[in-house]
């Protein structure tokens, strides 16, 4: 069965600060037409300073666990916490397993997305991160019962984010700042969920190519 | 000239222009050089009309204006190094350029970056090297008043031109600048001759210096055998051998570092003499200068680990270590940064609005929070200070009485002088600063958490995000598992941001003000924390406030506005985050916002409500006259209406940087607010002694 070892495997990690940082204004501009513009900034300050802390040859685990810690003591915000947590709660999840098959990456995303959900408090349809991750997950797990391999799941995985993230372009925010706007916010994608898609689609892409 | 004729009549253009005005005025302007007046004279027509030809010929498409090749090939490759390794700068000169030597163009190039550095009164150290050398030379002679010229590491053998003394002294004598040696050899040959030579008191005073270099011209070299490094004598060739050094790939300042930028450390450590890589990366502002076909693997490990802020080198290198990085040079998409066009992962496609850069006092925005935060404690010594050197947490210098209920508050930079402003006698205890508009982290809350209290609880203050709050609440929860009770009361007195039955979703703005003022009063009466929440939970139901953005505001890291507004439009209802308002209104007299505002904060005054406490405050470019005259309307729509104002402040209390624009906050006061209100305070932006 298809799988990667936690050892070693920090580069995946890695990936994910390296598209998080080329997207540093793209975000930010995201986020500037109904929040602060900021989000690109703080995003790529903390993967960013994270990935100074990893080496390739890290654990996935430990370079999770670097990056949450980062982004829980340096970052703030809202997405300091959320992503923050996630991580942690990625990091956990990846040690108990040893390893990441098909059913080990789909409870570790289970595990980062259940954190966020503990944390904040928006469900699905909000307009925020949640929007991208959720359906994402199902649509791989749905996968997987369908008896698709590893790859094909992650496939799936990668392109349910992205149209997620899509489909917060005709969502009012019903959280966080954008919040206030309400009806204002509609006909622009949540930065959250733009940030939540780069994360999956590069994950999904970086273990893909590790299997 | 010949083909100007005597009298101006308009004129046929040659056979071969094809009866086309355009494409004649073009090749007259374009490949003879005329001037737009000698080409009027000859096509016997006006100098207008030749400058509209051109125009009009650049939007047809007759003729294309292109950035050489190699030019723009070397601004894409720069962009892409600084986006990658996020570089503050990055300049890439074309790899063939003329007859000079490659290291004589980088040591211009890298001159030039230099003299738009230099300021009076740094102090700059330079390594050593034929770049750096190629650099000093080709300094432009310049004065820079009380500019120190340090040497990077001690001597080196002088059988080459490029010491470090050389290029020390060479870089100093072009700017007119004082010279700081290092009287030792780079490499002692034991630690204990090392030990010997820092404890003379000349070279502790010199290198003392090096502690103070906020700018670093600094080359690497390669461990190959023609490099600087072997030539130099600063290889030790038994350690070489040994393989003590197999790891590296690279040298700065006579230090070694691995692929990935990490120090390799050996034999040699407890023998140099020089900056360490910890002070290089510790400078300000690093400028790497460096190029060759030897330089890639050592350029891209000193970029992995952080050493340069910013990078000159050359277009071959440039794609090299681009390539090293896992980055195929050839397939850059120019102007992806600004969103446009399909992004890597299928990211949405529209374009979004081009807008300009604001001016600002900065140095680089990176480090505005802090600079603030340091020139803040410079300024109110009295009132602020630094816990356990964390420059983001601040507290009362002295600490507070042993059983009082610790305050604490905060929230992000940018509210100046909110939140800081407000830490003081009869004010809160300490408060977390967070980058700007972004909360502070869980552990900064914590320590100031713990600075606060005195045995009697802690209560948290601050404006409801959904940022804040998570950070807050884990802080607090960190709190509990160190014994100490924490109460929170988040403010709501926005009243634009949401309906009245909604009031605790509403977000919190320059109210938050008045709930210090009130909270802090009870804190410092030694009342009981949960008699502290209450009153400050009063406090916040007691005040009303809405804001009027007139142009949005700009954050220092992209010195763009934040959003467009018309010029006839502005903002209804805007919070202190610099996003939009609630509404776009057209732009009106200042009484008729006020009354706007009025009628908005009156519709939820209880119709019992006669004593308030005003505040108008600036958000942030709004100017006190302007201020005044908001304050004007204010008072005649409160006297017509009965109200009777206790306390009235007005100027910047909570702001959104630059915004222009004002918020009016109301709080209504019964005997107990208005009570505590008038207790004394001692914070350096709001003192008040009692009437």
């Amino acid at each position: 069965m298809a799988s990667i070892r936690d050892e070693g495997a920090a580069g995946i990690l890695l990936d994910v600060a390296a598209e998080i940082v080329a997207h540093r204004a793209y975000l930010s501009e995201i986020d500037g037409l109904i929040g602060d513009g900021d989000h690109g900034v703080n995003m790529a300050k903390g993967f960013g300073r994270a990935a100074e802390q990893i080496k390739p040859e890290d654990r996935l685990s430990s370079a999770m666990r670097t990056l949450s810690g980062v982004l829980l003591a340096e970052i703030g915000g809202s997405m300091g916490p959320l992503y923050g947590m996630m991580f942690a709660a990625m990091a956990d999840s990846l040690e108990r397993a040893e390893g990441l098959d098909a059913d080990g990456f789909g409870q570790m995303l289970r595990a980062g997305l259940e954190a966020i959900e503990e944390i904040g408090q928006a469900k699905v349809g909000d307009k925020t991160l949640l929007d991208a991750f959720a359906p994402a997950l199902s649509a791989y797990d749905a996968a997987l019962a369908q008896g698709k391999d590893f790859t094909t799941a992650l496939n799936v995985l990668a392109q349910e984010a992205i149209a997620g993230r899509d489909r917060t372009v005709d969502m009012v925010a019903r959280i966080g700042r954008a919040a206030r706007l309400g009806e204002r916010s509609r006909g622009v994608p949540d930065a959250g969920a733009t940030s939540c898609a780069l994360i999956l689609t590069t994950l999904s892409r970086s273990v893909a190519r590790r299997l | 000239m010949s083909r100007r004729p005597a009298h101006a009549e308009r004129r046929r253009p040659p056979l071969r222009f094809g009866d086309d005005p355009l494409l004649w005025a073009s090749w007259l302007y374009y490949e003879e050089g005329l001037t737009q007046g000698e080409i009027a004279d000859t096509m016997g027509t006006s100098r207008p009309t030749i400058n509209a030809y051109l125009a009009d010929a650049r939007a047809r498409g007759i003729v294309r204006i292109a950035i050489a090749t190699d030019r723009l090939r070397s601004l894409t490759v720069a962009r892409a190094i600084e986006d990658h390794f996020g570089l503050d700068d990055c300049y890439v000169i074309p790899a063939e350029g003329g007859p000079r030597t490659l290291i004589d163009r980088l040591g211009a190039a890298g001159a030039q970056v230099a003299a738009a550095l230099l300021r009076p009164g740094d102090v700059v150290a330079i390594t050593w090297g034929r770049t750096m050398l190629a650099l000093a030379g080709a300094m432009a002679p310049a004065r820079i008043p009380d500019l120190i010229v340090v040497q990077a590491t001690g001597g080196t053998t002088a059988t080459i031109p490029y010491t470090p003394e050389a290029c020390t002294t060479r870089l100093a004598d072009q700017l007119g600048a004082r010279v700081v040696p290092i009287s030792a050899p780079a490499i002692l040959s034991s630690a204990a001759a090392r030990e010997m030579m820092l404890s003379e008191p000349v070279i502790a005073e010199q290198m003392a210096h090096l502690a103070r270099v906020n700018r670093v011209l600094f080359g690497v070299s390669s461990l190959r055998p023609s490099s600087t490094l072997h030539v130099s004598g600063f290889l030790d060739p038994e350690a070489m051998r040994r393989g003590d050094y197999a790891a590296a790939v690279g040298s700065l300042a006579g230090r070694f570092i691995d692929a990935a930028g990490d120090p390799v450390s050996g034999p040699l450590d407890d023998r140099t003499v020089g900056m360490s890589l910890e002070q290089l990366r510790n400078v300000r502002t690093r400028v790497l200068v460096a190029g060759g076909p030897d330089k890639v693997a050592p350029i891209l490990a000193a970029l992995r680990g952080g050493y340069a802020g910013a990078l000159v080198t050359d277009t071959d290198t440039a794609e090299a270590v681009l390539r090293a990085a896992g980055i195929d040079p050839d397939n850059l998409a120019f102007g992806s940064r600004h969103g446009a066009g399909q992004g890597r992962n299928g990211a949405p496609v529209e374009a979004l609005p081009v807008r300009h850069k604001v001016k600002k006092f900065l140095n680089a925005s990176c480090d505005a929070v802090n600079e603030a935060l340091e020139g803040a404690l410079m300024a109110y010594p009295r009132h602020l200070a630094p816990i356990n050197g964390n420059l983001r947490a601040l507290a009362r210098p002295g600490g507070s009485r042993q059983g009082k209920v610790g305050l604490v508050i905060g929230g992000g930079a940018g509210h100046e002088p909110c939140f800081l402003g407000f830490v003081g006698e009869g004010l809160a205890d300490a408060v977390a600063i967070g980058n700007i508009f972004a909360s502070p982290p869980p552990d900064r809350i914590l320590t100031c958490t713990k600075a606060a209290d005195q045995g009697a609880g802690v209560l948290y203050i601050y404006g409801n995000y959904t940022g804040d709050v998570m950070n807050f609440d884990m802080a607090a929860e960190l709190a509990a598992a160190e014994g100490i009770e924490t109460r929170t009361v988040v403010t709501t007195d926005d009243i634009a941001s949401a309906g009245p039955e909604a009031r605790q979703s509403r977000r919190g703005t320059a109210g938050n003000v008045f709930v210090f003022k009130i909270a802090g009063a009870a804190c410092a009466r030694m009342l009981p924390l949960a008699e502290c929440e209450r009153l400050a939970r009063k406090a916040n139901g007691a005040c009303l406030t809405v804001g009027v953005a007139l142009e949005p505001c700009s954050v220092p890291d992209t010195r763009r506005p934040a959003f467009q507004l018309k010029p006839d439009a502005m903002e209804f209802g805007v919070g202190v985050h610099g996003e939009p308002g609630v509404r776009r209104d057209p732009m009106r007299d200042a009484d008729e916002i006020v009354d706007e505002i009025c009628d908005r904060l009156f519709a939820e005054l209880s119709p019992e409500a006669r004593r308030v406490a005003v505040l108008v405050n600036s958000l942030g470019g709004t100017p006190g006259l302007e201020l005044f005259v908001l304050r004007r309307r204010l008072g005649q729509r409160l006297a017509a209406r009965g109200i009777a104002v206790e306390m009235s402040l007005v100027g910047h209390y909570c702001t959104s940087l630059d915004m222009v624009g004002a918020s009016i906050t109301l709080m209504v006061l019964d005997d107990q607010l208005a009570e505590l209100l008038d207790d004394p305070c001692d914070g350096f932006a709001w003192r008040h002694q009692p009437r």
